[in-house]
């Protein structure tokens, strides 16, 4: 699909399966997420001034396997895209983490972020994390960070410390741990919607 | 006088090196323990045996609550049943909110008292009264636990939590360090404010100032990992004026 020139495509797919590939015209704005369901998302920037913005939360149990996949590429100068994808793996779950962002000989002036960051919530749950980053042009301001973790044990007991039990503690964790992505959802209602989905789960 | 805590000859390890080794302690209700002795010789590991802390391991020796057996009960029973611990290091939460914090701990001990959980507007007059009590600011609740709170912020922070949390067994692990002047007389005010014929506390601290706010009913010294010398408030002076080295 093809966003036009200045145009803002914004959407938010929750437990649904996602793909697309996108060409974004001059000034135009995109603004995706993906809440617990496989995704490939292509955007080319082909214009400049373009914004887009693509976020993952995936929470996965029991022997749930998902893929996210990223393919940014800035062709042309003056653009920004920020990518944030977070995962909480319980049980023997399964997850990874693929992320393209190119940046073009002339796409000076870009500014290009991708962060992957995860929660193992066991031992047998597993994490692959692939960032591939190929930056051409040097007037550029990107970054990329990767992470998977455990719950923080001394957050834990301090919390215990104060009657909370281990479950109710984890579940203040994970939730916490969730909220930056659920956060950046612009329509208050799925903001709200989202966070009910996630509110009364046990970890 | 009814016994609060009884410790007896109490063995703890961490990562299989004996830190106490064996200690005995009794606590009856009303009284205030003060714990001084040199770096290093179990006072933090005592307050994390007793609280449940699963790094250390109780090798022998018992503990008993109101008689009741305390190293059989999960970390989070016990901190229903009323033993508090303000942290030597109190620990950053990013993301949970000091309200949603402290509603599930408040909520946790309703529940194990048979209560129904705490109405909203019950809740946050209680936050309020003890928020000035502690002279903390109004925008702590929407902060996160503990999250870029200066040293001195997270010591009230704890006493705090203790204010709203009323424990019958309140250790507070070097609360004093870090405090300014004044931090110092507020945090010790409302400790003694909580005071009750009922409840104990356990202070450990290094220095004496604490304990002219705070009076103990007895000063016990730990030195590598066993109390080797108990006395009243005039043992602390002592042992500003001349340190741990005759003992
Ligand atoms: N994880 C660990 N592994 C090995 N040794 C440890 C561990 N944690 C603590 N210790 C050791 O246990 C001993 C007792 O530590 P503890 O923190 O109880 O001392 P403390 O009396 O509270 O000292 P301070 O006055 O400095 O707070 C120290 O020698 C410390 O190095
Ligand atoms: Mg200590």
């Amino acid at each position: 699909m093809r966003i036009s020139k200045g145009e803002i495509f914004e959407r938010v797919f929750v437990n649904e399966e996602v793909n697309l590939q996108i060409d974004q015209e001059a000034g135009s704005h995109v603004k995706i997420h993906v809440i617990n369901a496989s995704f490939s998302i292509t955007v080319n920037q082909l214009g400049e001034g373009c914004i887009t913005e693509i976020y993952g939360l995936e929470n996965l149990h029991g022997d749930e396997s998902v893929t996210a996949e990223t393919h940014v590429t800035h062709a042309v100068g003056g653009g920004t895209s920020n990518q944030l994808v977070k995962f909480v793996l319980a049980d023997n779950s399964r997850g990874s983490f693929i992320g393209d962002l190119k940046i073009a000989p002339d796409a000076q002036q870009t500014e290009a972020h991708q962060t992957n960051r995860n929660l193992l919530l066991s031992d047998t749950a597993e994490m692959r994390t692939r960032p591939q980053l190929e930056i051409y042009a040097d007037d550029v301001k990107a970054t990329h960070g990767a992470s998977t973790g455990q719950l923080d044990e001394s957050a834990l007991f301090y919390m215990q410390q104060r009657g909370i039990d281990k479950q109710k503690a984890r579940q203040l964790l994970v939730n916490a741990f969730m909220k930056e992505v659920v956060e950046t959802i612009s329509d208050e209602k799925i903001k709200s919607d989202v966070l009910l989905l996630f509110e009364e789960e046990a970890f | 006088m009814s016994k609060l805590l009884e410790i007896k000859d109490l063995h703890a390890s961490i990562g299989g090196k004996e830190i106490l080794k064996g200690v005995n302690l009794v606590i009856n209700e009303g009284e205030v323990h003060a714990i001084m002795g040199p770096n290093g010789a179990g006072k933090s590991t005592l307050s994390a045996v007793l609280t449940g802390n699963p790094a250390y391991e109780v090798t022998s020796g018992e503990v008993y609550l109101k008689g009741q057996d305390l190293l059989s009960m999960p970390a989070e029973v016990r901190a229903r049943a009323g033993v508090f611990l303000s942290f030597q290091y109190p620990v950053e939460i990013p993301g949970v909110s000091m309200t949603n914090f402290m509603r599930a701990a408040i909520n946790a001990k309703r529940d194990y008292e048979g209560k129904e959980p705490i109405s909203p507007k019950e809740f946050l007059s209680l936050m309020r009264e003890k928020k000035k009590l502690l002279e903390l600011p109004d925008k702590l609740n929407n902060r996160s636990v503990n999250e870029g709170f200066s040293g001195g912020e997270k010591k009230k922070n704890e006493i705090f939590q203790m204010a709203m949390l009323e424990p019958c067994l309140a250790i507070l692990d070097e609360t004093d360090s870090g405090l300014d002047i004044d931090a110092l007389r507020i945090v010790a005010e409302g400790v003694n404010k909580l005071k009750t014929p009922q409840n104990a506390s356990i202070v450990i601290t290094h220095y004496q100032r604490l304990l002219d706010y705070i009076v103990p009913d007895f000063v016990h010294v730990l030195a590598d990992g066993k109390i080797v010398k108990t006395g009243d408030k005039s043992l602390a002076l002592e042992l500003e004026e001349h340190g741990y080295e005759n003992i």
